[in-house]
């Protein structure tokens, strides 16, 4: 399963690659800088996990390349406009990866900052919130980008309704599965499984080693 | 329940200032009351909820302490009410459609009242329950609860307008304003809550008790 997820990984970033590719040669460029940009966002684990040692859920990290993979083939086949839905789709799955990024982070801070104490109600609470109010701030800039460039990043009203219903759905499913998670793995052993300590140590030596410089 | 004739009337040993304090809060939580009860024979679920909701977080240090002085201060309470005064009132609608920027007025009242929610939201989780946030935190929570909930508002007047055929809603550019109000009012009140709690003098503070997670430690 683990050999499988990394190759469709592998595969899903050469598209991305080939996309760019495609577009520099047939010099059309529309969506070349959104597949470079998502081939170096589906990048960061990899390199978090070589410099930094630090190690996301490799879900996580299947979900993070499908994600940004979805949208830039939607985008260059036309997609997004053929398929009634692949909006909602995609608006649902990088709502629900901004969701489950969120929640290894404050399932870390909760481990990090003394002051703070999260119990796992308010986790998913505080989850499903935050999801929300991402999806809102998403809105936000595109709406924005229509006002200021004339851009039409948004069709509606009942789309960015949608949007929103949906970027819902899935901080509530990320919030709940993520508590239940919690349930069976006690939050020192899920940030410990990220490797946050040898992250910090590595963080703390590259400081170290600059101070040294100066 | 210890018997009234033990316990000391609430007025007793409280300064002139102090019971007026009180008196406006109270008077601005009986508004609240009273607009939630319409909205209920309105039927209007929305706002039933927010109602519901500010009138929990007004009572529950009161019931709690057993305190009728541990209201919350009277401008709290205000900014809680005046959205649904905004919403409740003829005069607002008559001014919704003559006055061009009314309509931003209320979505950024609306704002005010939705972060004061949340704040209190942050106070009260500290006191009776296992949640401890810091400072930084609990901003970041005030702006996060004032743009979710705004959200999932829209959300839920959306459904309503489909349920029932109505157009409360408006254009999709109305309701894009009203997100980057409540932007715009969750960052403002969580930075102005924080210097609220500075700025407000100790003994208020120690008077009104409960919202030390906020308060300035030196």
């Amino acid at each position: 399963m683990k050999v499988d997820l990394k190759l469709i990984s592998r595969c899903m970033q050469a598209a991305m690659v080939a996309v760019a590719l495609a577009g520099i040669i047939s010099d059309n460029l529309t969506w070349v800088p959104a597949a470079v940009l998502s081939l170096l966002v589906s990048l960061v684990p990899s390199i978090l996990r070589r410099d930094l040692k630090l190690v996301l859920p490799f879900e996580l990290n299947f979900w993070i390349v499908l994600a940004l993979f979805l949208h830039v083939i939607g985008g260059v086949s036309g997609l997004y406009d053929k398929v009634t839905g692949w909006d909602h789709i995609t608006h649902a799955m990088s709502s629900s990866l901004i969701a489950a990024l969120g929640f290894v982070v404050v399932v870390a801070i909760d481990k990090y900052v003394e002051s703070i104490h999260l119990p796992r109600p308010f986790l998913a609470a505080f989850i499903i919130m935050f999801t929300m109010a991402m999806g809102v701030l998403w809105e936000i800039m595109e709406y924005s980008n229509d006002v200021l460039t004339g851009s039409h990043l948004q069709y509606g009203l009942t789309d960015t309704m949608l949007d929103l219903l949906f970027d819902g759905f899935a901080g509530f499913i990320v919030g709940i599965a993520g508590a239940h998670y919690l349930v069976n793995v006690t939050p020192e052993h899920f940030v410990e499984s990220l490797q946050v300590d040898q992250a910090k140590k590595k963080i703390a030596g590259i400081i170290g080693k600059r101070r040294k410089k100066n | 329940m210890t018997g009234g004739r033990l316990r000391k009337s609430p007025f007793e040993g409280r300064t002139p200032e102090q019971i007026i304090e009180a008196e406006i809060s109270w008077i601005s939580s009986l508004v609240l009351f009273f607009s939630t009860v319409y909205m209920v024979l309105k039927m209007d679920v929305l706002w039933v909820t927010f109602g519901i909701a500010a009138i929990s977080l007004y009572l529950l240090p009161i019931l709690r302490l057993r305190d009728p002085f541990r209201a919350l201060p009277w401008e709290m309470t205000l900014l809680l009410t005046a959205p649904m005064l905004l919403h409740v009132s003829e005069g607002s609608r008559a001014l919704m459609e003559n006055v061009a920027w009314w309509d931003n007025f209320a979505s950024l009242a609306f704002a005010f009242s939705l972060s004061t929610l949340g704040f209190l939201l942050t106070v009260e989780l500290q006191l009776y329950t296992d949640v401890k946030m810091n400072r930084p935190f609990a901003v970041f929570f005030v702006v996060m609860f004032t743009m979710a909930v705004s959200g999932f508002w829209d959300v839920g007047q959306y459904i309503g307008d489909i349920l029932y055929d109505t157009n409360r809603l408006g254009d999709n550019s109305r309701v894009m304003k009203n997100l980057v109000w409540s932007l715009v009012g969750g960052i403002i009140m969580g930075f102005v809550y924080a210097l609220y709690i500075k700025a407000m003098s100790e003994k208020r503070r120690r008077m009104l008790g409960f919202i030390h997670l906020w308060e300035v430690r030196k």
